[in-house]
C-alpha cells in the first residue's frame, strides 16, 4: 500500500475533502474506545483492588468461605497486639535504613568515577547493571550456595583475611546483613545508572568555572555537583525506600529452604511483604493481610508525600 | 593521568565483583559433589557437563520454560497493544475529560502491586482463571509506563503526517497502525523488552496464583526445586544458569534500550 500517493486529483480539483469519520459526540467517543483495553485492565486489577483493599480490611474471612464477617477495626486492633507484625515492620525498617543510604553511597561513587571519557566504559556499566535484570530467584539460589557457612565463597574470603567464618543465613543476627549485602548486589548498578544521566545533565562548564576559581575536587563536589545532583539523589531515594520496604523475594527465597519457616531463625528476617504473604495465602487470613496491605499502601504514600515536599522545597532545581 | 588509573582500578574491581556471582553459578553447576563439598571452594570448574542432562531430569524444565516463553511473549504483545491504542488517544483525539483521565492513570503508578495481592487473588478466583496462563498474563496486560512513553513519542509526530493521512481517507486506527507505530519502534522495542523481562523474572504473582506444573513459570519452578534437598547445588546452578541465560543473552544484544528503559521508569523488581 503507498501511502505517499497524493490524493485523487478530483478530490483536489473540486475542493472536497475527505470528510472525518468521527464527527461531535462520535468522535469524543472514539478517544474512549482506544483506551477502552488499558483502562479496563488497570481498573479492574490496579484501581477497584486499591480501593477494596480497605473494605477487606474490616472483615474476616478465609479467602474460601462465602461468608465474610464483618469485625468493623478487628484486624487493626490485632495487628495493633501482634508482636510478629510490629517485628516485621522494625525489620523492613532496619533493612531500609541500612541499605538505602549504603547502595546510594556506592551507587553515586561508582557513578562519579564512570563519570569520564573511558574506553569500555558500556562494558564496566553492563557489569554493575547486570544483576538488576537477571531473575531475582536465580540469583538469590545461587547467592544461598555464596553464603552457605560450610562451603560458601563469602566464608572462603574472610578466611584470606584471618577472620572467623559466619553463619550467614542460619544466624539471627547475620541474616539481614545477607539480605542487605544481596540488595546491594542488585540495585547498586541500577542506581548507578540513574545517578549516571544525572550527572551527563549537569554542565560541565560549572565544574570548570569553580575549578579555575581555585576550588578542589571535594569543593567542586560539594558545592556545584551535589546541588545539582539533588533532583536525581531525590529521586534514586524515593525509589530505593519504596523499593526497599516492599522487599520479599530475597528473604522469601533465602529463608524458606531451612525448614520451610519463611522468615529465617527467630523469624529475625521477617519482613512486612513475607508476613503479608503468610498471613494470607498460608494462613488465609484475607481480612489481617488486607490490614497489612493498608498499613503498607499508607507507609509508602507518606514517604511519597513527605519526599515529594521535601524535594520541592529543597531541590535545586536549574 | 593517575586519577584515569584509578577509575579503571575501581571500575575493574566493581564489575569483578558484580559478576562473580554469575562466574559462580557456571563454575558450580559444572562441579563434582566431590569438588563442591570443600573448603576452601576451588575456584575453577570440572567440567561435569552431564551435571545439565541430570538437572534436566530431574523436574520438567521444558514445560516451565514454554510457560514461561509463553507468558512472557503474550503480556508484551498485549502491553504493546493497549499502550499505543492508549497513548495514541491521549496524543491525538480528542475527547472530554481526558486530562482526567490522563491524571488518573498516572497516579495509579503509586500503587505498589503487593498491597493489591489479595483481591486481584479474589478476582482472579471468581473467574476462574486460578492456576492458568491468563491469569498471569492479563493482569499485567496495561502499563503506565508504556502509555506514557507512546504519548510522549506520538505528540511528537508532526501534524502533516495526521492530515495527509487523513486526506487520503484513511481512519485513526489505520494511520495507527502503518504510519505511527512503524515510527514508534524505538518505544515498541523499550517497552517490549521491558515487559518481557519484568513478565520472565516474576515471581510473587505466579506463585500465588499457579499451582500445578502445568502452569508454573521458571522461577516459581526454581523456588520450588531450591526447597527440595536431594537437588544438590550443582543442580541448583545448573537451574539458575538456564532461567538466567535468555534473559543475559538479552540483555547483551540490547544494552542501550533495556539499561535506558529500565533507568526510565525506576520500578525496583
Amino acid at each position: 500500500m503507498d501511502r505517499t500517493s497524493s490524493p485523487p486529483p478530483a478530490r483536489i480539483l473540486t475542493g472536497t475533502r475527505a470528510r472525518p469519520r468521527w464527527s461531535g459526540a462520535a468522535a469524543g467517543l472514539e478517544g474512549y474506545v482506544y483506551l477502552a483495553p488499558a483502562l479496563l485492565i488497570l481498573v479492574v486489577f490496579v484501581v477497584v483492588p486499591a480501593i477494596w483493599v480497605l473494605v477487606l480490611s474490616f472483615y474476616r474471612w478465609d479467602l474460601i468461605s462465602s461468608d465474610a464477617t464483618f469485625i468493623a477495626g478487628g484486624n487493626y486492633l490485632r495487628m495493633w497486639n501482634d508482636p510478629l507484625w510490629w517485628k516485621s515492620l522494625w525489620q523492613t525498617c532496619y533493612f531500609v535504613a541500612v541499605s538505602v543510604p549504603l547502595g546510594m553511597i556506592l551507587a553515586l561513587l561508582l557513578a562519579m568515577v564512570l563519570n569520564a571519557p573511558l574506553r569500555g566504559r558500556a562494558l564496566f556499566r553492563g557489569a554493575i547493571f547486570s544483576p538488576y535484570i537477571t531473575p531475582s530467584v536465580a540469583t538469590i539460589v545461587i547467592w544461598e550456595w555464596i553464603f552457605n557457612k560450610d562451603y560458601g565463597l563469602l566464608n572462603a574470603v574472610l578466611a584470606v583475611f584471618h577472620l572467623p567464618a559466619v553463619a550467614w543465613l542460619n544466624s539471627p543476627t547475620w541474616i539481614m546483613p545477607s539480605i542487605i549485602l544481596y540488595s546491594l548486589w542488585v540495585h547498586t548498578g541500577f542506581n548507578a545508572v540513574i545517578f549516571l544521566s544525572g550527572l551527563a545533565n549537569i554542565p560541565r562548564e560549572l565544574q570548570d568555572a569553580a575549578r579555575v576559581d581555585g576550588a578542589g575536587p571535594w569543593q567542586v563536589f560539594w558545592n556545584v555537583t551535589w546541588p545539582l545532583l539533588s533532583p536525581t539523589t531525590y529521586f534514586v531515594l524515593l525509589i530505593s525506600t519504596i523499593g526497599s520496604f516492599k522487599v520479599f523475594n530475597v528473604v522469601f527465597v533465602l529463608t524458606s529452604g531451612n525448614g520451610g519457616v519463611s522468615g529465617g531463625p527467630d523469624r529475625a528476617a521477617m519482613t512486612i511483604g513475607v508476613y503479608l504473604y503468610k498471613q494470607a495465602f498460608e494462613f488465609f487470613r484475607a481480612g489481617y493481610a488486607s490490614a497489612i496491605s493498608v498499613a503498607l499502601f499508607a507507609i509508602i504514600l507518606a514517604l511519597t508525600l513527605v519526599q515529594m515536599r521535601v524535594a520541592s522545597r529543597r531541590v535545586f532545581y536549574q | 593521568m593517575i586519577s584515569r588509573l584509578l577509575r579503571y582500578l575501581v571500575l575493574t574491581v566493581a564489575a569483578v565483583a558484580f559478576v562473580f556471582p554469575f562466574y559462580w553459578m557456571v563454575v558450580t553447576s559444572l562441579n563434582d559433589p566431590d569438588q563442591l563439598y570443600v573448603f576452601p571452594p576451588r575456584l575453577l570448574p570440572s567440567w561435569q557437563w552431564h551435571n545439565y542432562a541430570e538437572a534436566w531430569s530431574q523436574v520438567p524444565w521444558a514445560r516451565f520454560y514454554a510457560n514461561t516463553v509463553l507468558v512472557a511473549a503474550l503480556t508484551t504483545l498485549l502491553v504493546i497493544a493497549t499502550s499505543a491504542l492508549a497513548g495514541y488517544a491521549f496524543a491525538a483525539l480528542g475527547f472530554a475529560g481526558k486530562a482526567i483521565v490522563f491524571g488518573t492513570v498516572l497516579a495509579i503508578y503509586m500503587v505498589p502491586s503487593e498491597v493489591t495481592l489479595v483481591p486481584n487473588y479474589i478476582t482472579l478466583a471468581h473467574l476462574g482463571w486460578l492456576d492458568s496462563y491468563q491469569a498471569q498474563i492479563v493482569p499485567f496486560g496495561a502499563s503506565v509506563f508504556g502509555i506514557f512513553l507512546f504519548r510522549q513519542f506520538f505528540l511528537t509526530l508532526p501534524k502533516d503526517l495526521w492530515d495527509a493521512a487523513q486526506l487520503d481517507g484513511s481512519s485513526h486506527l489505520r494511520y495507527l497502525w502503518s504510519v505511527a507505530l512503524p515510527l514508534a519502534r524505538p518505544v515498541v522495542v523499550t517497552v517490549g523488552l521491558f515487559h518481557f523481562v519484568a513478565s520472565w523474572n516474576a515471581f510473587l504473582w505466579p506463585l500465588i496464583v499457579t499451582s500445578t506444573d502445568r502452569y508454573r513459570p521458571l522461577q516459581v519452578a526454581l523456588a520450588s526445586f531450591n526447597l527440595v534437598d536431594s537437588h544438590q547445588p550443582m543442580y541448583l546452578a545448573a537451574g539458575a544458569l538456564m532461567t538466567t541465560l535468555p534473559v543475559l543473552i538479552l540483555f547483551l544484544f540490547a544494552q542501550r534500550q533495556l539499561v535506558g528503559g529500565i533507568a526510565a521508569t525506576g520500578i525496583h523488581g
